[in-house]
């Protein structure tokens, strides 16, 4: 029994089918095509909206690139103004696979109407995001991703990915370099996790805060919020704070400055 | 040095822009879940692929994927009973929570999660290992039930859909996939049906299985109290309370119970309930997991 | 075998508020994936309104904790008075820099109340004992990053006691269930001027 789990007890090799390393026939020297470009995504939706906010700064290693480098991009609009989109997808990780992968999409959903004479429904982007990045299984997309629209019912719907596809529909989501300082904070606030109804009850009898879908000025409020914090105590995230809000009029996009050091 | 030349000499402006094939495939309609995958321009691409993503041999691996579980599936005479966790981790961090680790396989159009009571017909599939490649090959396997059910009016059996499963993890040994998975199905052909099968190409039938980083924890409950004349209900309890032994002494499985009931008629969904309002039931009314203090 | 400080597991947590203190630390003890115990407190009492949270590889935790609790005994026989809080961070400073080049896998955090001034004063170091001083909060643990998010996002100037009760549990218990290898359980202390509560949190147990 070697494989699939993800932490084999001890001091085991690792979880693949061969546990002696293959020699390699010819040595590679240190291919890294991939470079960490930091900054941080996060996604949350209500019962008739979604948003999606990014940083907008760019790094490698200590040093910042630039501090307008938008991470959410509207897909299957217009190329310019980005006008008639009603999907929108935020990466955060390697931004030249973001990029690429932003680009295959918005094909994808291009075409998709092209042929269909209908828009592509979210969760039909969401299965096909999935496709896309599993084909790079093998060299993957260093990209967290998160693509975020209204389901057929008109409800916020937020889909989160792994590097190579696996995805879920959550209710909200932090990627990206921030990610472990954010995630806990929504889930408190957000999921209510953790929180009992005062008066409900006597020691083990309390009952627990059920999360329901707040409203957009809360929701905002709380994503600026997470985004302040996080630039406080992470080095990689900062600048701008870009939001996309999503609702049946289009998607409405705002800018709001961050600390810059 | 051939090679080295002629990984020199290619005109570079080859790999600029989508090529014709990959032109071709972005204006198909329908999706490719095929068999072709980027692979990176080296020799040794799971070496590449395991300096990039294997976590464990290299902690500061650049891309972490998800892992850790505990899942389990066991016969009894009223069927077949599949459990699982809903964690899934990167390093010691908890990606999710609400993972659904139970995959309906065949008939694609059942695969959503609709409330109903009634029976769904068609497989389950469970996950444990690299969460996208779970997802995404028993999507190919359901893909292949369905046509399976078009070619011959009639619907695959466990050991057909397993066999598939099991030559295609076989076909890409080497190559890193990282998935171990439980196939349970009833069908009049054989009866209720449960396979084993993993990446490095195994594929065993058997009565009972656990799978992932919990499974030791899940077998020490299951191996205990598992009797195959069990009860419907006595079976289920059995399945929650394993799964519930195992998301508490391993750190890397929790989050909710995610049960699963297959019968002649198919399968049905008994919930996916937190585990902790469970756990401290358990504890307070039978007394168990007497390890952990209740008073406040 | 990954690092020290993430064999066993654990977090810990010290915040200010409005002429308190207060100091929160979750109850595992693991081997790596495994559980082995789920009432293993990190934070130690060394005088009146002085507590110490450690938080990294247990043994060293043991060492670290019964160390101090020497030296501070020694300190309040010769001196006849409790330690303070900034003495005793100066204590722990020196004596984790004793072993520069073969340190204890811990890294404490510090709250207590000074008696004399009644001012409510925290920290932090690292391994060698360099202090981290701070005005509002102090992390240490496997769940360091997680709880500056919910710290960073939750706390406020000058809380009150309950305030400042609600505020450390809520913080600490959201970021130990994001971290693989803290939680099950946690306890914490609201220190007064002349006052402690000490409570336990009923917490998730996977």
């Amino acid at each position: 029994m070697t494989s699939l789990l993800g932490h084999p007890a001890g001091g085991e090799g690792i979880g693949y089918s061969f546990s002696q390393p293959t020699a390699a026939p010819v040595k590679q020297h240190g291919f890294y095509p991939y470079t960490d470009n930091g900054g941080s995504t996060l996604g949350i939706t209500g019962s008739d909206f979604a948003i999606l906010a990014g940083d907008t700064r760019s790094t490698s290693g200590y040093n910042i690139n630039s501090r307008m480098v938008p991470k959410v991009f509207k897909i299957g609009g217009d190329d310019e103004t980005g006008e008639g989109a009603h999907i929108v997808l935020s990466v955060v990780g390697f931004a030249a696979d973001g990029n690429a992968l932003k680009e295959r999409l918005d094909a994808v959903v291009k075409m998709y109407k092209y042929q269909h004479g209908k828009p592509m429904s979210v969760s039909a982007c969401a299965q096909r995001l999935s496709t896309i990045l599993y084909q790079k299984r093998f060299f993957p997309y260093y990209v967290t991703a998160i693509l975020s629209g209204l389901d057929e019912e008109g409800k916020g719907a937020l889909y989160s990915y792994d590097p190579v596809g696996s995805y879920e529909r959550e209710q909200c989501r932090a990627a990206g370099a921030a990610a472990s300082l954010i995630m806990p904070f929504l889930d408190n606030q957000v999921n209510f996790k953790n929180q009992y109804i005062p008066g409900s009850g006597e020691g083990h009898a309390l009952e627990q805060k059920k999360a329901e879908p707040l409203p957009q000025a809360t929701v905002e409020q709380l994503v600026r919020d997470a985004f302040t914090s996080a630039v406080e105590r992470h080095i990689e995230v900062g600048d701008h704070l870009q939001m996309m809000i999503i609702t049946r009029d289009g998607i409405q996009e705002v800018f709001h400055p961050l600390k810059k050091d | 040095m051939d090679k080295l030349v002629a990984q020199y000499s290619r005109p570079q402006h080859q790999n600029e822009f989508y090529s014709e094939q990959e032109q071709q495939d972005l204006t198909e309609s329908v999706p490719p879940l095929s068999l072709k995958f980027a692979l990176p321009p080296v020799d040794n691409h799971a070496s590449f692929l395991r300096a990039m993503t294997d976590d464990l041999a290299n902690p500061s691996c650049p891309i972490k994927l998800a892992h850790g579980t505990t899942t389990l599936a066991f016969r009894f005479q009223g069927g077949i009973i599949v459990c699982t966790d809903s964690r899934a981790t990167a390093g010691n961090w908890i990606a999710s929570q609400t993972v659904k680790k139970v995959i309906p396989v065949s008939r694609l159009s059942r695969g959503e999660d609709k409330p109903t009571n009634e029976p769904t017909p068609g497989l389950l599939g469970t996950m444990a290992g690299g969460a996208a490649d779970c997802q995404y090959w028993l999507r190919y396997l359901s893909q292949q039930c369905t046509l399976h059910e078009i070619r011959h009016k009639r619907r695959i059996t466990v050991a057909a859909a397993s066999k598939i499963l099991a030559n295609l993890t076989y076909a890409y040994k080497g190559y890193g996939l990282s998935m171990g998975t439980m196939l349970a199905g009833v069908t009049p052909q054989e009866g209720p049906a449960l396979y084993y099968i993993d990446s490095d190409g195994t594929r065993l039938p058997g009565n009972l299985f656990c799978v992932g980083s919990g499974q030791t924890f899940a077998y020490g409950v299951l191996d205990a109290n598992y009797k195959y004349e069990m009860s419907e209900e006595e079976a289920l309890a059995l399945g929650r309370r394993a799964i519930l032994a195992a998301m508490h002494r391993d750190a890397y499985s929790g989050g909710f119970i995610n049960l699963y009931h297959v019968k002649e008629e198919g399968w049905v969904h008994h919930g996916f309930d937190d585990m902790n309002p469970i756990f401290w039931k358990t504890k307070l009314d039978n007394g168990e997991f007497s390890n952990v203090t209740s008073a406040l | 075998m990954g690092s020290p400080f993430d064999i066993n597991g654990g977090a810990c947590v010290a915040m200010v508020g409005k002429d308190c203190v207060a100091i929160a630390c979750d109850l595992r003890l693991g081997m790596q994936a495994l559980t082995i115990s789920n009432n293993f407190p990190k934070v130690f009492n060394y005088a009146p309104s002085t507590y110490l949270g450690l938080t990294g590889l247990a043994t060293d935790v043991n060492t670290v904790s019964d160390l101090l609790r020497y030296k501070v005994n020694m300190y309040r026989l010769r001196e006849e008075r409790n330690i303070a809080p900034q003495t005793l961070a100066n204590l722990v400073s020196s004596s984790l820099y004793e072993k520069r080049f073969g340190p204890f896998f811990v890294s404490p955090v510090l709250a207590g109340i000074n008696e004399t001034t009644g001012k409510p004063f925290i920290c932090g170091f690292d391994s060698i004992g360099c202090i981290d001083f701070a005005k509002d909060f102090i992390v240490s643990g496997t769940a360091s990053e997680q709880l500056f998010g919910t710290c960073e996002g939750l706390w406020e100037p000058d809380m009150e006691p309950e305030d400042l009760f609600e505020t450390i549990s809520q913080a600490l218990l959201a970021a130990v269930d994001r971290d693989a290898l803290s939680g099950w359980g946690a306890q914490v202390w609201i220190i007064e001027k002349d006052k402690v509560t000490q409570r336990l949190l009923k917490g998730r147990q996977d």
